[in-house]
């Protein structure tokens, strides 16, 4: 009985709390305009990738998995060893102007999951 | 050879399907030769996995890459223990690992266990066989190891990051945490088919459970360890899903191994030790799904994978099929005994157990979060770290508290007298090093300070358990201190062993909130020559260094670190360019200093084409407590696992000899 | 390299049919053993608890855990339960087993 009160008070908090706050966004560069805050976005990375990210900032173009909208970023922070052109990432930030500046340090590269089926380049 | 790979992954599929059929028959019509047949099935299963395993092992090391796995995964370069841990770098491979090891455990528990009792194995195999089913139907029919092709000159080589000694360790020891969690959760299920509702499945598996969840928490720290030191941003855990993944079943079992002793001694949970034990396993499969089927890119991506939908299926009808033997055999499992008093052992345990049961939910909540808001809202929303540290504090405190209360309330109901005594010694150490950490400026950071000083308690009634015991077995015995401390644990094993784990789990959160509540980081260019001060330690940059190995050009920045004026040591961090899988990996440097247990850690962001580079250092302090845990925590569990031979005879009577000897009577 | 494999894929599954099929051809009467009547295995547990219970708390109070005073007044309890469990067990039996665990 004890235990059966207990979790529904949590259940309820939890589901208060994931409601509430705390989630952002994840989007793609498609998705990405109306949205003024902070939020996440996921794509491909494309060529050219200029610039410095621990100097005046390193940019590239972001573009939908799948399909052909494109967003410039403009990154500054550690950048992880997977980052290359043609890599799927994840970056925190704000998207304005139509550009979007990214959160320092919160650029990171999807896992080269070893367990999707290989694609074709 | 190929082909004998295929037909032996074939046999084994056609041999866990007649364990099902045969098994479920035979216990169901109680005919002893079929139940057998079915068992013979089952370790027949375990031999053609192992003779397609050596198949694949044997292509590995000899670079076949007329195998499309051994080309998609290895190079002719690769280093041979790299080769043959590529078994399990791929997708096909480690389900093939999966089901081997499934198969040894299966073997294993089912012919090991002797005091599990005829009738409840009869019922083992085929649940165990429905499993081995699935698996080997994975590999047969949906993700081969043994798919041909032309054979090309080179391999695509192994993924950098997986080149590391990490790599042979952490996948198989995880894969034994995993896999391991089958076999209780097998004997349960084979209670509830053979309608016994006594003890005898807890008896049977407690040390396979044991075992199950010892792996699993190794195979996490060292994949912590090689996040730390592979991947590089200076910490260890990043709530991603796939660790998660292995967390929540973890947190589960341990939930399960302390619910088991409630039950043991007053016979109450029994339903809740079934739950318990089906959200193991289940968390176990969701785990591996959620890390192969590519479902946490995108819920569309979900597709893409093959293998997604499968497990997806195979997870439901397991959660629908015990969910549904639960409730039918649901009068069978109501207990007698009710909880007598809010404060005693048993209560201890049952908050232990929500409070370890709620973490885990929070987690699968955060980690499938994204997915559901995606398929309702549209719109894939992810939690991020603030939201798990929340709810990881908010639960990991009291049950870091209640690691220090529980082992000292007594069975049943504790009187306030007796708590006051008990507790007092504990408490005042606590606040004294609190105060104390106050004063040498822990108070910055109070979710640190808290843990720290929870730590204490427990440290201390931990330290005073020992002694109490010690003093105790001398009065019998009239040993020296070495020795009754010994024949202390020896004649308890199971509670002198479950303090060591205790005590590894303090080290683990001295370590954790010393890391992460008291870490200090500075970024800076520097030239050569030009120097970077983090509290204590200077380091200066002297320049850039190129040489070749065996498969990769390393690029290193040779930094002087001095301390107290002199020089300490001299780091080497940098990068290392792979060009054959085309990839570069961060190569921090970490210098760990033994007596304060932190770490230097150093990273080179980047190094330009002007002389200077990027460059990053964190201070960790305590840092080393998490990996010095690891190594308690393996002490702790192998003493609790010990075979104790006389409670092995004690139990023998109660079931094994008993079912040997049919009774004469009607 | 074809032959080989194929002539230990053949003797693979020539040991497997074999050995699943070796319990058929044994002389063992074909029913499983019978096992004590659930009742008796819980008066079993029920008696293994009780003793049990009572060591923990010896073991608790010599090592100072629980009191004189605690201890007086709880073993009375469990030493009750466990005289109990005992009696159950006997009347449950057929023939008298006074079989103690330790």
């Amino acid at each position: 009985m004890i235990a059966l009160s207990v979790a529904a008070v949590l259940a309820v908090f939890l589901l208060y709390s994931s409601i509430a706050g705390g989630g952002t966004p994840s989007l793609r560069p498609s998705s990405l305009t109306g949205h003024s805050g902070k939020v996440s976005v996921t794509g491909v990375v494309l060529k050219p990738v200029t610039g410095d990210a621990h100097g005046a900032g390193l940019r590239f173009r972001l573009r939908d998995k799948n399909g052909t909208a494109r967003v410039p970023v403009v990154y500054k922070g550690t950048v992880p060893d997977a980052f290359k052109a043609g890599g799927d990432i994840v970056v925190d930030g704000r998207f304005a102007n139509g550009v979007f500046t990214a959160i320092p340090g919160t650029l990171i590269t999807k896992c080269p999951s070893k367990y999707t089926p290989k694609q074709t380049t | 050879m190929p082909e004998l790979g295929r037909a032996a992954l074939v046999v084994c599929f056609g041999l866990a399907l007649y364990a099902v059929v045969a098994g479920f028959w035979g216990a169901h019509t109680r005919r002893r030769r079929l139940s057998r047949s079915a068992q013979n099935a089952l370790v027949a299963a375990f031999a053609s996995t192992l003779v397609a395993s050596v198949v694949l092992l044997v292509a590995l090391a000899r670079s076949d890459f007329a195998f499309s796995y051994v080309a998609q995964h290895t190079s002719r370069e690769l280093p041979m223990p790299y080769k043959l841990a590529s078994f399990y770098g791929g997708q096909e491979g480690s389900l093939l690992l999966w089901l081997l090891v499934l198969t040894g455990y299966s073997t294993a528990a089912v012919l090991l266990d002797r005091k599990a009792g005829r009738e409840l194995v009869v019922w083992v195999v085929p649940v165990l066989g429905v499993v081995a089913t699935f698996f080997s139907m994975l590999v047969v029919f949906v993700a081969s190891p043994f798919h041909t092709q032309l054979a090309n000159v080179d391999g695509a080589g192994l993924n950098s990051s997986l080149q590391s000694p990490y790599f042979q360790i952490h996948p198989p020891m995880l894969y034994l945490g995993y896999v391991g969690l089958t076999v209780p959760f097998a004997f349960a299920m084979g209670a509830l088919l053979s309608g016994r509702t006594d003890e005898r499945w807890i008896v049977a598996t407690r040390r396979w459970t044991l075992a199950a969840w010892m792996f699993l928490g190794v195979g996490q720290l060292l994949g912590a360890k090689w996040a730390y030191e592979e991947v590089g941003w200076g910490g260890y855990y990043a709530w991603d899903p796939v660790e998660n993944a292995a967390l929540m079943p973890w947190l589960a079992a341990t939930a399960f191994l302390h619910s088991v002793m409630v039950q043991e001694k007053k016979g109450m949970l029994k339903v809740w030790n079934m739950l318990l034990v089906m959200l193991a396993f289940s968390l176990s499969l969701f785990g591996t799904f959620l890390t192969r089927s590519g479902v946490l890119n995108s819920i569309h991506s979900f597709t893409e994978s093959s293998i997604g939908p499968w497990f997806l299926g195979f997870i439901c009808f397991v959660v629908a099929a015990s969910l549904a033997l639960l409730f039918y055999r649901l009068p069978m499992l109501r207990a007698k005994t009710k909880l007598e008093s809010l404060v005693s052992r048993e209560a201890t345990f049952l908050y232990n157990n929500l409070l370890l049961v709620a973490l885990c939910l929070t987690i699968l909540w955060g980690v499938t979060f994204p997915i559901l808001s995606e398929a309702v809202r549209g719109e894939a929303v992810t939690v991020g770290r603030p939201y798990y540290n929340f709810f990881f504090r908010s639960f990991g405190l009291p049950l870091l508290l209640l690691m220090g209360i529980g082992p000292l309330i007594a069975w049943r109901r504790a009187s306030l007298s007796s708590l006051k005594r008990i507790f007092f010694g504990p408490t005042v150490f606590a606040l004294a090093v609190g105060i104390l950490l106050i004063a040498l400026g822990a108070g910055s950071s109070l979710p640190g300070l808290i843990a720290y000083t929870f730590s204490a308690f427990v440290a201390a009634t931990i330290v005073l358990e020992f002694a109490r015991g010690t003093a105790a077995r001398r009065t019998l015995s009239g040993d020296s201190v070495p020795r009754a401390f010994t024949s202390l644990i020896a004649r308890n094993r199971r509670r002198y062993g479950g303090y060591v784990v205790h005590a590894a789990i303090v080290l683990l959160a001295i370590g954790i909130a010393g890391s992460s509540a008291y870490n200090t980081s500075r970024s800076a260019r520097l030239g050569p020559g030009q120097s970077l001060k983090l509290r204590d330690y200077t380091l200066v940059y002297r320049g850039v260094t190129n040489t070749r190995s065996a498969n990769a050009i390393e690029e290193r920045a040779t930094i002087d670190v001095y301390r107290g004026g002199s020089r300490i040591a001299v780091m080497h961090p940098g990068k290392n360019d792979y060009p054959v899988e085309q990839q570069v990996s961060n190569e921090v440097a970490i210098r760990s200093d033994w007596l304060t247990g932190e770490d230097l850690f150093l990273i080179t962001e980047q190094v330009n084409g002007n002389g200077t580079i990027d460059f990053k250092a964190i201070i960790n302090p305590l840092v080393n407590m998490i990996w010095l845990a690891g190594l308690v925590f393996v002490l702790g569990s192998v003493i609790t696992l010990w075979p104790d031979a006389r409670e092995e005879q004690r139990l023998a009577i109660r079931y094994g000899r008993l079912a040997r000897a049919p009774e004469p009577q009607a | 390299m074809l032959t080989a494999a194929l002539v230990i894929g053949a003797l693979l599954a020539v040991a497997a049919v074999w050995f699943v099929a070796r319990p058929f051809l044994g002389r063992e009467p074909d029913v499983l053993p019978a096992e004590p009547p659930p009742e008796r295995l819980a008066l079993e547990e029920e008696r293994d608890r009780a003793l049990a219970a009572l060591k923990d708390l010896e073991f608790d109070h010599r090592t100072g855990k629980i009191s004189d005073d605690d201890y007086r007044g709880l073993v009375g309890d469990l030493r009750r339960d466990a005289a109990e469990a005992l009696k159950a067990l006997d009347r449950g039996t057929p023939r008298a087993d006074a079989r103690v665990p330790d």
